[in-house]
């Protein structure tokens, strides 16, 4: 499986898919003069736009990268020469994952040490009220990175069910908003007061998406970043442990399922 | 044991209008150890639907196959096996070398056996000096045999080849048959799919023809040929010393060698004249 | 990797999931109001983000807001809210929505149900109305509401007037206009808060935001009880009564009012009556 992580990340490095992150990681040079827009609070805008910075483009990696790594492999035909190796088929396919999903983390890395130092220049440039707490701070770009690592499992799991890459590309993305809202939508729907206004089917079927799809707000870490408000950590043990299973769904239904598919 | 054992083996699809296709129906096959077995078949026989059932790249409807008595449902069966798919394609971000390497680790090669396999097969099929190229630069015949030598890299008892002259220049060809002809001194199995009748000739003992999904025939290619034969063309010289050239049928030979000693005829010449593999592959597949 | 190894994985993920999920989803239900209400990029990072969807992405700051505020109504016992309400980061939601979309009417709805009486903030409430009839100028409910922040909280009738004259133009009807006559003076207060939520009662058509009018309906409607009882006791006894217990021993008060917001009725010096809660839920003031 070793070998296939290797494939993999190098598959990447050399589609030039880092280059590109690095140009847009550029933009990192003009996040402590975009802050000093901000009128009261300098050093928790540059945070704000370090993090939203980070994770649009991890979201972008996750998308695009889970989505067309397997449908690529079939399309351009290289499952063939590859599957055809004494390599299991689940093997393969963690061996992508894994893969896809140690860019991800050397993504981060790289992009959160430029990170901080845009947002260590707010600091010195415009002393803060509150000190900023770097621990949280590296705690939601971890986390981040987390979701997203789920965000490829899913892309994964619908690329070993789709011939082509639109459902991979857009049923990742929908899972992604999706999961944005899916607690606040079942909260809302489970109330008292909404007990008239929503039927019981939708309440239902609100209820199965719940459980169904993946609930990346916990995963969430922003607001204590900004605001230096201490994270709870049994709420990230079990957050960690809730990534952990159902990532584990994911890649066992992905294997199952990529087992039973036929190379056409 | 045989070095490829299919039992029975069938596939059927699913079209998209729900109609099904069976494109192999209930293949039996014995490949000895050490033989060259050519696969003849017209474009979508169930050639490579057979070849991708054994490589575990579809699952075969019914029936079962094993590689060296190794079920093919386990990756274990490909161990001892180099395949080349029909049209290969491989990671185009990758140079052959570093593919290579990739393979051998795949076979649980060390890095030192394979650096040396690698150099070697880069060597036998002239692609040492691109070797360093990404495959994304290569011509169709570089890749087809980047594919051989991804077969031999880990010098394997069995070979199972989809189309391997497809894609080559005469010259290629050339060489593909000489490494399989090599490959046979060595005493291993060979088993190659082709629509070429020619090739199977030069190469094979023993052949299949499958059309439609069924086996039509299986045999050796000198039975084949033999039992081919029509007559003979006879250059006799008379005792005048005037040459000519007759055409005996098969069944006549007899009697006509007792006349020519009767007449006292020498004969200087007696060839065969024989349908080749190709009337005998037109005629049963037209049949 | 053996065959199993896809299902066993499946089945561990499965298992410790079906363990992991109610925690999860209890720590997620109970995560403090900061973190629930999210975090949103400031409006100038926001707009060019949203490139042309921005309608959407306004449209989904409000339904995040009127999500949360759902929440919390419908969390809420006797009156008490379990939590207090993060009205400064609501208000804060809206008015990014609004300028990603100034058309909007769900923000100005909602902005003008909770920034009165809940948070106070009446001028800023008015400011949003402001803004908003240069875009909706069709619309009668923003002067409407803008007319009833002025007579009733800021007792600027003039300005009133002219509001509802505003509103009666657009709406077509002079209901407005009649209604805001009659009440626009100091006395007619309670009446005039009655005839506006009764209104506001009967057009909500969100569940959380209907029960919040009802609520304030029915603690005015106890208000008004209150007030009536008041000038009877007057006419009767040729005095005004001091506190609301002389009129529940009188049998004027029966039975003895009670607010939805869990405070306590009283009378002030000059015989309007108020309640301790303010007609609002007991939140801590931000």
């Amino acid at each position: 499986m070793t070998s296939i992580i290797q494939i993999t990340l190098k598959g990447i490095f050399r589609d030039r898919v880092f280059q590109g992150i690095m140009a847009l990681a550029v933009l990192f040079l003009f996040i402590p003069s975009a802050a000093s827009l901000s009128m009261r609070q300098v050093v928790e805008t540059s945070i704000t736009l370090s993090l939203s910075l980070i994770s649009f483009i991890l979201l972008l990696l996750s998308v695009f990268l889970g989505a067309t790594s397997l449908w690529k492999d079939m399309e351009r035909r290289y499952t063939f020469s590859v599957i055809s190796l004494p390599v299991s088929r689940s093997s393969y396919l963690l061996g992508r994952f894994f893969g896809l999903a140690l860019f991800l983390v050397i993504t981060a890395a790289v992009l959160a040490v430029a990170a901080l130092l845009a947002i260590k220049f707010a600091v010195l440039m415009y002393p803060p009220d509150r000190p900023v707490l770097w621990g949280a701070l590296v705690l939601a770009l971890l986390f981040a990175t987390l979701k997203y690592i789920l965000l490829v499992g899913v892309a994964l799991l619908l690329s070993t069910v789709s011939t082509s890459f639109f459902l991979p590309i857009f049923g990742t993305i929908c899972a992604f908003l999706a999961s944005g809202i899916t607690q606040q939508v079942y909260e809302y729907v489970h109330m008292p007061a909404s007990a008239n206004a929503v039927s019981p089917f939708l309440k239902s079927a609100a209820t199965v998406l719940y459980y169904l799809l993946p609930n990346l707000a916990g995963f969430d870490l922003n607001v204590n970043a900004i605001y230096g408000i201490q994270p709870n950590p049994n709420g990230l043990m079990i957050t960690l442990g809730y990534f952990l299973a159902y990532t584990s769904i994911l890649l066992g239904a992905a294997a199952l399922l990529f087992d039973r598919r036929e190379m056409q | 044991m045989y070095a490829v054992e299919i039992r029975g083996l069938s596939k059927s699809y699913k079209t998209k209008k729900l109609r099904t296709v069976e494109a192999l129906k209930g293949l039996s096959l014995d490949i000895e150890q050490g033989e060259v077995f050519g696969f003849l078949g017209p474009n979508g026989a169930g050639k490579s639907t057979t070849i991708k059932c054994l490589m575990g790249l579809i699952r075969p409807t019914a029936g079962a196959a094993s590689i060296l008595g190794c079920d093919i449902a386990s990756p274990q069966a490909r161990r001892q096996v180099g395949y080349l798919p029909e049209n290969p394609a491989f990671y185009d971000y990758l140079s052959a070398e570093e593919y290579l390497r990739f393979v051998g680790k795949m076979f649980d090669m060390s890095p030192e056996d394979a650096a040396r396999r690698v150099q070697e097969v880069l060597n036998l099929l002239e692609l040492w000096e691109p070797r360093k190229r990404l495959i994304r630069t290569y011509s169709k015949g570089m890749v087809q045999r980047l594919g051989l030598a991804q077969v031999l890299i880990h010098d394997p008892e069995v070979y199972i080849l989809d189309e391997p002259m497809s894609g080559l220049d005469p010259l290629g060809r050339a060489l593909v048959k000489e490494i399989i002809l090599d490959l046979k001194k060595r005493r291993k199995c060979v088993f190659f799919s082709t629509h070429i009748t020619d090739d199977v000739e030069k190469v094979c003992d023993r052949v299949a023809v499958i059309n439609k999904g069924d086996l039509l025939a299986v045999d050796r290619v000198e039975n084949i040929l033999e039992r081919g034969v029509e007559g003979y063309d006879v250059t006799a010289a008379s005792a005048d010393g005037q040459v000519q050239e007759l055409f005996v049928h098969k069944e006549e030979l007899p009697s006509f060698l007792k006349q020519t000693l009767d007449q006292k005829l020498a004969i200087e010449k007696i060839e065969p004249r024989r349908k080749n593999m190709e009337a005998f592959f037109l005629e049963l597949v037209a049949r | 990797m053996t065959k199993r190894a896809p299902l066993a994985l499946l089945m561990v993920g499965l298992v410790s999931y079906s363990l992991l999920i109610s925690p999860f989803a209890s720590y997620m239900r109970n995560k403090p109001i900061a973190e629930k209400l999210g975090y949103v990029p400031s409006i100038k990072v926001l707009k060019p983000l949203s490139a042309d969807h921005k309608e959407f992405v306004g449209a989904s700051l409000v339904l995040k807001v009127t999500m949360y505020f759902g929440g919390l109504i419908g969390k809420m016992q006797n009156g008490r809210l379990s939590e207090p309400a993060d009205l400064q980061g609501m208000s804060r939601l809206l008015h990014q929505a609004v300028r990603l979309d100034p058309y909007n009417m769900d923000c100005y709805y909602f902005a003008q149900s909770f920034l009165t009486w809940d948070a106070g903030q009446i001028e800023v409430a008015n400011e949003m109305l402001k803004y908003g009839m240069q875009y909706r100028s069709w619309d009668w409910y923003l002067p409407f509401f803008a007319g009833f922040n002025h007579a009733f909280f800021l007792k600027d009738y003039p300005k009133a007037a002219e509001y509802y004259r505003k509103a009666g133009d657009l709406s077509g009807m002079d209901l407005h206009i009649k209604l805001a006559g009659r009440y626009l003076q100091e006395s007619g207060q309670t009446e005039l808060a009655i005839g506006y939520l009764k209104g506001m009662v009967r057009t909500a058509n969100n569940p959380a935001i209907r029960k919040s009018y009802q609520i304030r309906l029915q603690a005015f409607q106890e208000a008004r009880r209150i007030e009536v009882a008041r000038d009877l006791f007057a006419a009767q006894h040729g005095a005004p009564p001091a506190t609301v217990e002389q009129l529940v021993h009188a049998g004027l008060l029966d039975p003895k009012p009670s607010d939805p917001y869990g405070g306590a009725f009283y009378l002030e010096a000059t015989g309007k009556v108020s309640t301790t809660s303010k007609f609002a839920f007991a939140t801590g003031k931000k």
